[in-house]
């Protein structure tokens, strides 16, 4: 075939990790990957043969914290030193620019303090900034992965819990006179603090000179009737023939499910050719709650714990599923790693927890991104 | 947790009991799209979609194009958008197709594609589409 010909069939790079552990084993890292995908705008569970939520996983889901937006928060404001000490310091403290696009416009983000590495994973402002941001800037950075031949774009990172970080030190008078006069860059913010002990309120108050409103995650219930269900077997993460259905499988029905997709077609049908993979169950019902808005990872750990604990009264449910959607324009997907947006900026995750608390974990990342952790 | 960060010693090996790496390995590919009339006042079924969208691809690709296995997963009438299944090999062919069509029954149309993704599951959320105040 010809190289032009070749290239029309080619698809842009993707990576779907899978993972099989048990929720109680060890050296099971799920938290950790919870809690390395920093920016999270939808969370949904799906459980089979459900018809009402157990109290304390209805109480997680109506909690999962309120969120703000503040308008046109100049970016000095979170390199402030009140900022730091009185929030990245004290908790975890999530910040990401809204409405930017990562392919085209400046975008910043804050991730916060990980108490559970405080030597690792601290308090960070990431800026991906176009060429021109980035020269008039005057800010060290380097090019990003993505930017190909012709560099467009640049990453800057600032460590804002660096102990060379401090009101008289030559590095922070650079940043502040960067971002104040030389350079004023302004966004509109998504923010969350989460702190044991402490309201988040407090960001409301901190931030009350500028527009700021708060925001609940939006949450929808429903319940799907005769719904046909793969059959999944625990230790089989890529299926058997005849027997169960690989995690491949699953999470195409699963996205199949979450978008209305007619499952029972027939291989002959015009219009589409889809059908619940083999072998499969009819389920009565399923219940499938859908979080939105800007959802912290501590919060979706507590509803994992959650959903595990589901198990401990019998249940007719073989499985149940979380599934949690990256921000497609976050500068960062798990941890550190540079994300970017080329055909569809994908960066999302989801786990199967079977009723022997074993679980699959699947990481979906497109093009312009690391191999998730 | 230990998790590694630049010049540090990898983190001791703290695997998962088995880990999968799949690179490139979806068999199909997902589109979002809608279709536009500009006058407006056009319905059309799903079966009548689904053969816009082969008409569009005989167009541009040919017989071969039009053999393209295309499902179309869902349809609303209302807003004119539906959500494409296409084999990976395919993606090109149709999102070319989509983009070059014209017309429809001598009236001028033309295709959004609102999102694209390996991953079906990519498409229910979208944070583009997050929309505050």
């Amino acid at each position: 075939m010809s190289a032009p010909l070749r290239r029309l069939r080619e698809t842009p790079r993707h990576l779907l990790v899978c993972e099989r552990s048990h929720v109680r084993h060890e050296r099971s890292r799920h938290a950790a990957r919870v809690r390395g995908h920093a920016y999270n705008c939808r969370v949904s569970f799906l459980i089979p043969e459900c018809g009402v939520l157990p109290e304390p996983l209805k109480s997680v889901t109506t909690d999962m914290g309120e969120y703000y937006l503040v308008k046109n928060l100049p970016l000095h404001e979170l390199v402030a030193q009140e900022f730091i000490s009185a929030f990245v310091k004290t908790g975890s403290c999530y910040a990401l620019s809204y409405n930017t696009r990562i392919d085209q416009d400046n975008t910043a983000a804050l991730l916060p303090t990980d108490c559970h590495s405080p030597l690792k994973h601290i308090g960070k402002l990431i800026l991906s900034v176009d060429k021109d941001t980035y020269e008039e800037l005057g800010l060290q950075g380097r090019p990003s992965r993505y930017s190909g031949k012709k560099i467009m774009r640049y990453i800057i990172t600032i460590d804002l819990t660096d102990s060379a970080f401090h009101s008289d030190s030559k590095k922070y008078k650079r940043v502040l006179w960067a971002l104040r006069d030389k350079k004023p860059l302004e966004f509109d913010f998504l923010l969350s603090w989460h702190h044991t002990g402490a309201d988040g309120s407090t960001l409301m108050s901190y931030f009350s000179k500028h527009q700021i409103q708060a925001h609940q995650p939006k949450i929808t219930f429903s319940t799907l009737r005769n719904l046909q269900c793969p059959v999944l077997c625990s230790n089989e993460l890529q299926g058997k023939p005849e027997e169960s259905c690989s995690a491949q499988e699953l999470f195409e029905w699963l996205g199949a499910v979450f978008s209305n997709v007619e499952l029972d077609n027939k291989s002959f049908s015009f219009v589409s050719t889809y059908c619940c993979p083999e072998p499969s169950t009819m389920m009565d019902q399923a219940y499938l709650c859908t979080i939105t808005g800007f959802i912290l990872p501590e919060k979706i750990i507590q509803l994992l714990d959650q959903l595990c604990a589901y198990f401990d009264d019998p249940k007719l449910a073989q499985w149940v599923t979380l599934t949690v959607h990256g921000f497609a324009d976050s500068p960062v997907s798990w941890r550190e790693n540079e994300h970017g947006f080329q055909k569809g900026g994908e960066n999302l995750y989801n786990f199967v927890v079977f009723r022997s608390l074993d679980y699959w974990l699947q990481m979906a990342v497109g093009a312009n991104d690391d191999c998730p952790p | 947790m230990a998790e590694g960060g630049a010049g540090e010693p990898p983190p001791p090996p703290r695997a998962p009991l088995e880990r999968l790496v799949l690179k490139n390995a979806a068999e199909h590919h997902y589109l979002r799209v809608s279709l536009e009339f500009p006058d407006g006042g056009v319905r059309l079924n799903a079966a009548h979609f689904k053969q816009l969208v082969v008409s569009a691809l005989k167009e541009l690709h040919g017989e071969v194009g039009a053999a393209l296995p295309v499902d179309v997963l869902t349809y609303d009438e209302k807003t004119l958008s539906a959500i494409l299944r296409v084999s990976s090999s395919g993606f090109v062919k149709l999102w070319s197709a989509l983009t070059l069509l014209g017309s429809y029954q001598n009236r001028k149309c033309a295709f959004r594609v609102v999102q694209t993704s390996p991953f079906l599951l990519a498409l229910s959320g979208n944070s583009r589409e997050l929309v505050l105040d």
